[in-house]
């Protein structure tokens, strides 16, 4: 079991320094403005992984999403090499990385991060002495599990060599030593930065503890049928940044529910986790964007079969993860039973939300098996107008849920950031609501449009409950447009007459794929 | 020499370069570099810069060339062409200006050649890469190319206009308020204050600087550059100065100034009393319960040096608590450490604090520690308390370990919002002091 769409991808890459860039391993569409229809006929054709752009907005660098994943885990020290801009938002996310982790229960110890503040000389010298002192000042100050290393451009284009110092000290420190080679150039497809975090993960701290074994031959053998009990039944949930410990207390609830022991990792994880992550009889990720690459290599290493379906936002969506997972442990009628408990209680409780918004038009932007399966539920469960969705990016991942929209005509740009592309197709479809990812959010406003996160570490959008609280809030942003309508009234955006009234499409161009 | 930092409280000179421009009226920035540098660098201040904001065209807003690999080995020069004219097509900007990252300076594009061709429809281009060093260095190559090419040199000047430099946008959380307050107070004094960042300064404002007949420097290590600059090219004068915080600083600024360009010393001094006069008629509200519950309190100020002295003055000779150690993080030059130590001289209280210099931020807690007799379980221990660390968003795990109420002033600040508040003046103490205790009736 896995996905239709991983079977041809191989898996198989720990024994390299750096993962491959997803431009290589998988193909990806970064630029496009369309027809849903087109798109995914592109997308399986080639074409519309050659697309750029001509004007060109700002969106992410592979570094800070590598280290969003790996700064994440408990008692480690992130040192980011490079100079004094890389991954410096840190800043302010100290207080963010607390709540995050207090939320789950888990310490809420200061988040400590070294720079090694690569200047003029470094460019020319080398950086790695600084590197050196780092490691050494990180792991005497702060004795953590693991000091994690993330490589910039700087040191990736001056060609510092970072592995032969992780090689060189790794024996002589308690913490273990972690590369990351994240460097923003090498790809245009910020979610390689997740590949090139769970490549380090993989490669250095998904290491079994060797088991105790007790003198007493029966006592190993009721230990050991424990303990293979616990595997069959145990779940390994993959949660994602961008979830909240509300979404992670409702998927495991209904896990929960079908008998089976839910267990969510990597992030927030202690290395302990990690180490005994291949003890699960089957890996589920929530997001194909994620996770495919770690999934694949648990496959490999430990044998663990993975699925990579949907992502449970949702009546649908939710209903069709649970029954895939349930398929695996032959439990399909368990997972009906609570699927129609589930479905009924909550159709029941949207009545209310259904009546103030069904018909109304929604746009909704940002990672692309988010966007799909939450205007999912705005099509289908809310009875709401989708009038278009944009995605960061489009692999094949997504194309059976994009297919299952119904909606070939449905308008897609494909944008990471972008907003200049955003607003004009905003501009022009006129939703009354926007639902999309954190940067988007305030333009969309300054366009006048009301508008709800697409996610947020606080809140739950996940499962049942999820469906329901996203219901709710896109119904009390329509309960008072005041703000968004003075804003607009009142704040100009930077784009021109011009540019809102040309042509979106014109702005793609034929680019090359690296 | 350099060395590695925990936790610097700073972006690289292209973050300093983006929150310059973003403090800037209708300027659109146009980032060549990688396709993350932007937004990101960007984040850093919209954030922790007590939720300023992306600004006019600031985050994922902001055009850039987005370059990779293949123009890491090919140059991304055309790629740079591509994008300014496309840039001119769909922003609308008063001034669009060129910064680089990183990787196009390493690999060496001629970006100058590049943007000469759209010198004429208000394109200039200046050189940031993050490792030219922190935010500081970026507000310097930034406001440095504003003096180049965008300030015209005058001949005339008025004797009583001003220039500011050294108030970084966003590195300066409360930046927009502290200049109009030091615009009003000037202003008392007959002084005109040109401020580059204030919401009311345009660039044509700013074309017609060059008739200011003095620069004020207002950081120790910032803005010196610029101003230099200003002078080379228009024979502007600087002088040096600090950011006035309260009602010595204020008082101490405003004859500074006033002697500098000449204000009638009787006006200077009537301004003072009158402002000084609002100062204490409303800080005596706040005497009896200050008196009543003891407010007093040891101060550890955690700050850089745009900051950290302003503060220790405030603190010690205006409200009388007891300055106990004032650390600063963005000196390291010990030269320059020498300089500001000198500073202190002016603290007028019976305690004088310790001062360190130190860009680690894990080791501040080291030298409160060290500051101090440990506890060893006597029967009577005097101990450091009551503390209030004022400092940084970073320095709030500091206050949580040694028992000290917390307020974040200097960068990062994002544990509160920021909007046209000004700790500048004596209304700014005045919020200073309003901020400090409410967090210590917060629970009541």
């Amino acid at each position: 079991m896995s996905s239709r769409y991983s079977q041809e991808l191989s898996y198989g890459f720990t024994e390299q320094l750096a993962p491959p860039v997803r431009e290589t391993r998988i193909g990806v569409c970064a630029a496009y403005c369309g027809e849903c229809g087109d798109l995914i006929r592109d997308v399986q054709s080639g074409c519309a992984q050659l697309q750029g752009r001509k004007f060109a907005q700002s969106g992410g660098c592979q570094l800070m999403l590598a280290v969003g994943i790996v700064s994440s885990l408990t008692n480690v020290v992130v040192i980011v090499h490079s100079p004094l801009g890389c991954c410096s938002g840190f800043v302010g996310m100290g207080g963010v990385r607390k709540a995050t982790r207090s939320s789950r229960g888990k310490s809420s110890e200061d988040f400590i991060w070294i720079h090694t503040n690569l200047d003029e000389l470094d460019v020319v010298n080398g950086g790695e002495a600084k590197l050196r002192e780092a490691i050494l000042y990180a792991e005497k100050e702060y004795h953590p599990d693991a000091i994690i290393i993330a490589n910039g451009c700087v040191p990736g284009i001056i060609g510092d060599d970072i592995d032969s110092i992780v090689s060189e000290l790794d024996s002589r420190l308690s913490a273990k030593l972690v590369p990351i080679h994240c460097e923003g150039f090498k790809s245009r497809y910020v979610a390689s930065g997740y590949d090139s975090a769970y490549h380090g993960v993989l490669r250095h701290l998904v290491d079994p503890k060797i088991k105790e074994r007790s003198v007493i031959a029966e006592e190993n053998e009721q230990r050991d049928a424990l303990e293979k009990y616990r595997i069959s039944r145990t779940v390994n949930i993959f949660n994602v940044g961008s979830n909240s410990n509300g979404d992670e207390v409702e998927l495991s609830r209904i896990i929960s529910a079908l008998g089976l022991i839910p267990r969510v990792l990597p992030l927030n994880a202690t290395l302990d986790d990690l180490a005994s992550i291949g003890e699960a009889a089957l890996n589920v990720s929530i997001c194909a964007t994620h996770d495919d690459y770690l999934l694949g290599h648990l496959q490999e290493r430990f044998g663990t079969p993975y699925l990579i379906d949907t992502l449970p936002i949702g009546i649908r969506s939710t209903n069709r993860w649970l029954r895939e997972i349930a398929k695996f442990f032959h439990l399909e009628e368990e997972a009906e039973r609570v699927i129609k408990l589930e479905n009924d209680a909550l159709n029941k409780a949207l009545e209310p939300f259904r009546a103030v918004l069904k018909g109304k038009k929604v746009y909704v932007g940002g990672g692309e098996t988010r966007i799909l399966t939450t205007a999912a539920f705005f099509k289908y469960d809310l009875d709401m107008e989708l009038v278009g969705v944009k995605a960061h990016n489009v692999d094949r991942f997504v194309e059976e849920i994009a297919e299952e929209l119904h909606d070939p005509k449905l308008h897609i740009t494909v944008a990471a950031g972008q907003p200049a592309e955003e607003l004009a197709v905003i501009n022009i479809l006129k939703p009354d609501l926007y639902c999309g990812h954190q940067g988007a959010n305030g333009w969309v406003t300054r366009l006048g449009v009301p508008n709800i996160p697409l996610f947020g570490m606080a809140f739950n959008f996940m499962g049942y409950s999820g469906a329901f609280e996203l219901a709710r809030k896109a119904a009390k942003a329509l309960k008072n447009t005041n703000f968004v309508r003075n804003i607009s009234a009142n704040v100009d955006l930077p784009l021109t007459k011009a540019w809102f009234e040309r042509d979106t499409r014109l702005n793609i161009k034929e680019t090359e794929n690296i | 020499m350099s060395t590695f930092i925990e936790r610097p409280k700073s972006s690289c000179a292209l973050g300093g370069a983006l929150t310059t421009l973003a403090g800037l009226t209708r300027v659109v920035p146009i980032v060549h570099a990688a396709g993350g540098c932007a937004a990101g660098l960007s984040g850093v201040y919209s954030g922790a810069a007590g939720y300023r904001g992306t600004g006019y065209c600031g985050g994922n807003m902001m055009p850039t060339t987005n370059i990779a690999e293949n123009n890491v080995v090919f140059g991304g020069e055309d790629r740079l062409a591509e994008q300014i004219e496309n840039t001119l097509f769909a922003m609308d900007g008063d001034l669009y200006v060129v910064v680089t990252g990183c990787q196009v300076e390493i690999i060496g594009d001629d970006v100058k050649s590049v943007v000469k061709n759209y010198s004429d429809k208000n394109v200039i281009a200046v050189s940031t890469p993050g490792f030219l060093g922190n935010t500081l260095k970026g507000y310097d190559a930034v406001v440095g190319a504003l003096v180049d090419f965008v300030i015209k040199p005058q001949e005339v000047k008025d004797a009583k206009t001003i220039n500011i430099f050294g108030v970084v946008p966003g590195h300066d959380v409360f930046y927009r308020g502290n200049l109009e307050e030091i615009r009003r107070l000037l202003g008392l004094i007959g002084v005109k204050v040109n401020t580059f960042f204030s919401i009311s300064d345009t660039i044509d404002d700013i074309r017609g600087y060059g008739s200011a007949a003095l620069s004020v420097v207002l950081a120790p290590n910032v803005g010196v550059a610029p101003a230099e600059k200003l002078k080379q090219k228009n024979g502007t004068p600087y002088i040096l100065s600090e950011i006035p915080v309260g009602p010595s600083g204020t008082a101490a600024f405003l004859r500074q100034i006033g002697q500098a360009v000449n204000a009638p010393h009787s006006l200077v001094e009537s301004v003072i009393a009158a402002e000084a006069k609002y100062y204490y008629t409303y800080l005596n509200g706040i005497v009896d319960t200050f008196s009543d519950l003891d407010f007093q309190r040891f101060a550890i100020i955690s700050a850089d040096g745009y900051y950290a002295h302003a503060l220790t003055k405030f603190i010690a000779n205006d409200l009388g608590w007891v300055p106990h150690l004032t650390t600063i993080n963005d000196i390291p030059d010990d030269d320059e450490q020498v300089l500001y130590l000198q500073r202190f001289i002016d603290i007028t209280s019976e305690t004088r604090p310790i001062i360190t210099f130190e860009q680690q931020a894990g080791q501040i807690l080291k030298h409160v520690r060290d500051s101090w007799a440990l506890n060893h379980n006597e029967k009577y221990y005097d101990a450091l308390s009551p503390a209030y660390v004022i400092g940084s968003g970073i320095d709030s795990g500091l206050a949580e370990k040694l028992g000290a109420t917390f307020l974040s002033v200097a960068f990062p600040v994002s544990n509160r919002v920021v909007m046209n508040k000004t700790i500048a003046g004596f209304r700014g103490g005045l919020t200073l002091i309003e901020d400090l205790i409410t967090q210590l009736v917060a629970s009541r």
